[in-house]
């Protein structure tokens, strides 16, 4: 294909990006209803994939604790779009997520994603002959690892 | 006898497949082409007791990733079988008005699509600084050495509900600024979790235009973790519906 600036991942035919766009090889495309389809048990589970914030008790202790160790020095200057950032959450961050551990998975995926599910389904998939050493999932929080 | 699978539908005069294409199954079957008065399909053998395994999956995308770039391919959702060729023929000769037509919209043009999550602290930032009453609400709780039980419930509360708030909002920000330079915008499909999901139409030849639209979006959105997948065939776009209004239906 003509345009793949280096920010946009896969398309091309790499496998970096096959996780982000199989919801569309699997949910998007022409259906004809003359022709029958494979059936796709084992990867419904890519539905329950959540990266946004789903209140709960969980969840909001979660929060507080987060907004009580924001470093408000640093202030709105910190720009996400920094990749220390995933060093400085990951690094400083460790003991705090040995709490999160410690707690509901759950609340771990309010923002940090249960990729896990992709996963399992890629788990389940290689299970049935793909022997694949690369590891199949990119925990959201690390994904800007990937775009690099 | 084994079925016919079928990648997509392109154009009879569409440029021949490279030799060697690697199709699904292993071993990879070979692509061919399956063709029937104006249109032709792509398709291959079909293996037995075929299964969304990750190694086909990405070999529907790669045909149609390939193809794609010679030229108009509708592409199916992966896993269509057909009883065999002549099966595929009658469907494309029955229908061939209407796929000449999604083919002729879709011509040079390629989805792109975008996903946004939130960057945890950088999205606490933003809602610590727009509310003030969670900045004080926070700093009473750091004075009492991290507050009750209660009041940390009641902090959470406020927060995630203005989490949720901005996550509302930045979907609609986001599709703001990238859809005045696409075609048309799909929604991506339901519960995948994410703050937005979005396919853009994109014509091949202003893609520039609208990955810019992407890098300021980056820029003035810059609490949103975007990824970005493109250029891929139009999977969102190939049947126009009621929600996604496509080309000249």
């Amino acid at each position: 294909m003509t345009v793949v600036p280096a920010q946009q991942s896969g398309g091309g035919g790499g496998t970096s990006g096959l996780y982000d766009v199989l919801e569309l090889v699997l949910d998007r495309g022409l259906v004809i209803d003359a022709f029958v389809r494979v059936s796709l048990v084992g990867i419904e589970i890519l539905k329950i994939d959540i990266r946004v914030v789903v209140a709960s008790v969980d969840t909001y202790l979660r929060f507080a604790e987060a907004c009580n160790r924001l470093d408000l020095e640093a202030g709105p200057h910190r720009s996400a779009g920094l990749p220390d950032l995933v060093g400085g959450m990951s690094g400083s961050g460790s003991g705090d997520k040995a709490g999160d551990k410690a707690g509901d998975k759950k609340t771990k995926g309010a923002l940090s994603g249960a990729a896990e599910t992709i996963s399992g389904a890629f788990g389940q998939a290689r299970e049935e002959g793909q022997a694949e050493p690369k590891r199949t999932r990119r925990a959201p929080s690390r994904r800007k690892e990937e775009q690099e | 006898m084994s079925s016919t699978y079928v990648y997509g539908i392109a154009s009879a005069d569409h440029p021949a497949l490279p030799d060697g294409m690697e199709g699904i199954g292993e071993p990879s079957r070979k692509v061919r082409l399956v063709e029937a008065g104006p249109l032709a399909a792509i398709v291959s053998e079909a293996p037995e007791d075929l299964r969304p395994k990750r190694r086909d999956l990405l070999a529907h995308q790669n045909v149609l990733s390939e193809a794609g770039g010679a030229g108009p391919v509708l592409p199916m959702r992966f896993g269509s079988l057909a009883p065999d060729d002549e099966a595929v023929a009658a469907v494309l000769a029955e229908r061939a008005d209407h796929y000449l037509e999604r083919l002729r919209a879709l011509d040079g043009k390629v989805e792109y699509n975008v996903k946004a999550q939130h960057d945890e602290e950088a999205v606490l930032h933003r809602v610590m600084s727009e509310n003030a009453e969670v900045r004080t609400l926070t700093e009473a709780n750091r004075q009492a050495g991290g507050g009750s039980h209660q009041e940390k419930l009641r902090l959470g509360e406020m927060v995630v509900a203005a989490v949720q708030a901005r996550e509302a909002q930045d979907a609609i920000a986001l599709r703001q600024l990238l859809e005045p330079t696409a075609e048309a915008v799909s929604t991506g499909p339901d519960s995948t979790g994410w703050l937005a999901n979005l396919s853009f139409l994109v014509d091949r030849k202003a893609a520039e235009h609208f990955l810019a639209a992407v890098e300021t979006a980056r820029r003035d959105l810059a609490h949103l973790e975007l990824k970005v997948n493109g250029p891929l065939p139009p999977y969102s776009f190939v049947e126009p519906g009621p929600s996604e209004p496509v080309g000249t239906q």
